[in-house]
């Protein structure tokens, strides 16, 4: 019976510290969350390892189905490509304008002060509740928790956690993600939520649209830059449909994301240059 | 023991490494099978209370580590489903196949219910229905077919284990 008892006692204390524990590495950038690069750093290497394997094979099937297919679409790139030039150059002319007219006006530009680091993706989420990755980059390489996280299409995320050679991201489709957002258009407020039914499908959600909001099929949805965490002006995605419950005062969005979550295999993190130029010391 | 030891910690981590990259490829119908889950049901199965106590924890620490947003949390589930299979696995034939393959089955449903509970009910999300049709029924079949593997190289480890222990005791 002491015996019992005393076994008992061990879980309870267990339970116990974990639970606190668990209390402790709540708070953002706890010491409790190092304890993570135990496993990350000496996992890091074979994930990639893994990761640069599946994508040769992946090229390599490719490469058989499709040959026949390449040659015409270069054929047609080629024609492209002409095309683009002449434009590029009549751009790049509109480029020096209006930096100028920028110069001239002192218009801050949000993303001069703005690093981008590039990082591949090498590990998804374990269960199946959450939608969060892992890159190969992590406080070492400067990427520092709540950086927002885009590719060239639009946004994806922001980092929630940075191990030692590897980071956690969450997207924006995660149930437990929320941004908040403008409509391109009418320059409305709005949330753009994660959702359990439609992360699957790579789908969020639209909150908060108030009755007299003119919304449509369509409609760009960019980062307001409120929050601090997400820069102003970044394309979350567009609307692909409008949904009321009862009335005008209770009616979400469903929103297509720019970028395809089902494909990402290389993003960008932001990172603000005077915490990059700081990380160096923080780490000695 | 050792033996035991050294071949459950290599285990964890093949399965965290398969786990984090591969299954994506292969889940079905956007689910994916939780192999860690289905290790801590089977050394529990055919182990002690510790065993399936200590197991659980380490499994739970693992994925606490790669995807979780908190310490602990995982650990603490882990630890618990290790200590329940454990203590109900002296009413079973425990080292039947079938066995494994139901008890995983109701594990999977408690575990992941709970997983749902503690990280997305207190947020508000009150859909019982949709989680259980489209999350959690789809990954209790998913990892009752998986636990076949796992449990029979879990078992096959179990009889290496006695297998030395004897010959260590005969001389």
């Amino acid at each position: 019976m002491r015996f019992l008892k005393n076994k008992l006692f061990i879980l309870l204390a267990v339970t116990v510290a974990i639970l606190i524990i668990m209390g402790l590495s709540v708070r953002k950038n706890s010491k409790v969350n190092s304890v993570s690069n135990v496993l990350t750093v000496v996992l890091s290497p074979f994930q990639e390892f893994i990761n640069y394997i599946g994508d040769r094979v992946e090229g390599a099937a490719d490469y058989l189905q499709n040959v026949e297919a390449l040659n015409q679409e270069n054929e047609a790139l080629k024609l492209r490509i002409s095309e683009l030039e002449k434009e590029v150059k009549e751009l790049s002319d509109y480029r020096e304008k209006n930096k100028e007219l920028k110069e001239a006006l002192n218009i801050k530009d949000q993303f001069s002060d703005v690093e981008f680091l590039g990082a591949n993706i090498i590990a998804k989420d374990i269960g199946n509740w959450f939608n969060i990755f892992t890159i190969d980059r992590g406080i070492t390489d400067g990427i520092t928790v709540d950086s927002a996280v885009i590719t060239k299409d639009g946004l994806v995320g922001r980092v929630i956690s940075s191990d030692l050679v590897s980071s956690k991201v969450i997207t924006i489709i995660d149930e437990d993600s929320t941004v908040s957002a403008r409509l391109s258009k009418t320059r409305d407020l709005v949330f753009v939520k994660g959702d359990l039914q439609l992360k699957n499908e790579g789908l969020c959600r639209l909150d908060n649209i108030f009755p007299d909001v003119d919304i449509s099929v369509g409609d760009t949805i960019e980062t307001s830059g409120l929050g601090g965490i997400y820069p102003k002006g970044i394309i979350i995605g567009k609307v692909k449909e409008v949904r009321r419950k009862s009335s005008d005062l209770n009616r979400y969005a469903i929103i297509e994301p720019a970028v395809d979550f089902k494909r990402l295999e290389e993003v960008f993190v932001l990172e603000s240059k005077d915490n990059f130029d700081k990380v160096g010391e923080d780490n000695r | 023991m050792r033996v035991k030891i050294v071949s459950y910690a290599v285990l964890i981590f093949i399965i965290a490494l398969i786990q984090s990259t591969v299954l994506g490829s292969i889940s079905v119908f956007n689910v994916k099978p939780n192999l860690l889950l289905i290790l801590i049901v089977s050394v529990a199965l055919l182990g002690s209370n510790v065993e399936g106590a200590v197991i659980g924890f380490f499994c739970g620490l693992t994925q606490d580590m790669l995807s979780g947003r908190v310490i602990g949390f995982y650990a603490l589930l882990g630890l618990y489903l290790g200590l329940g299979v454990a203590f109900i696995n002296k009413r079973l034939y425990r080292e039947n196949v079938l066995v494994a393959i139901f008890t995983t089955f109701i594990s999977t449903i408690v575990y992941e219910f709970a997983v749902y509970f503690f990280s997305m009910f207190f947020k508000g999300s009150l859909d019982l229905v949709f989680p259980f049709k489209y999350v959690i029924l789809p990954e209790a079949v998913y990892n009752s077919i998986v636990s076949i593997v796992i449990f029979l190289i879990v078992l096959k480890i179990n009889h290496w284990s006695e297998e030395l222990d004897r010959l260590s005791r005969r001389y």
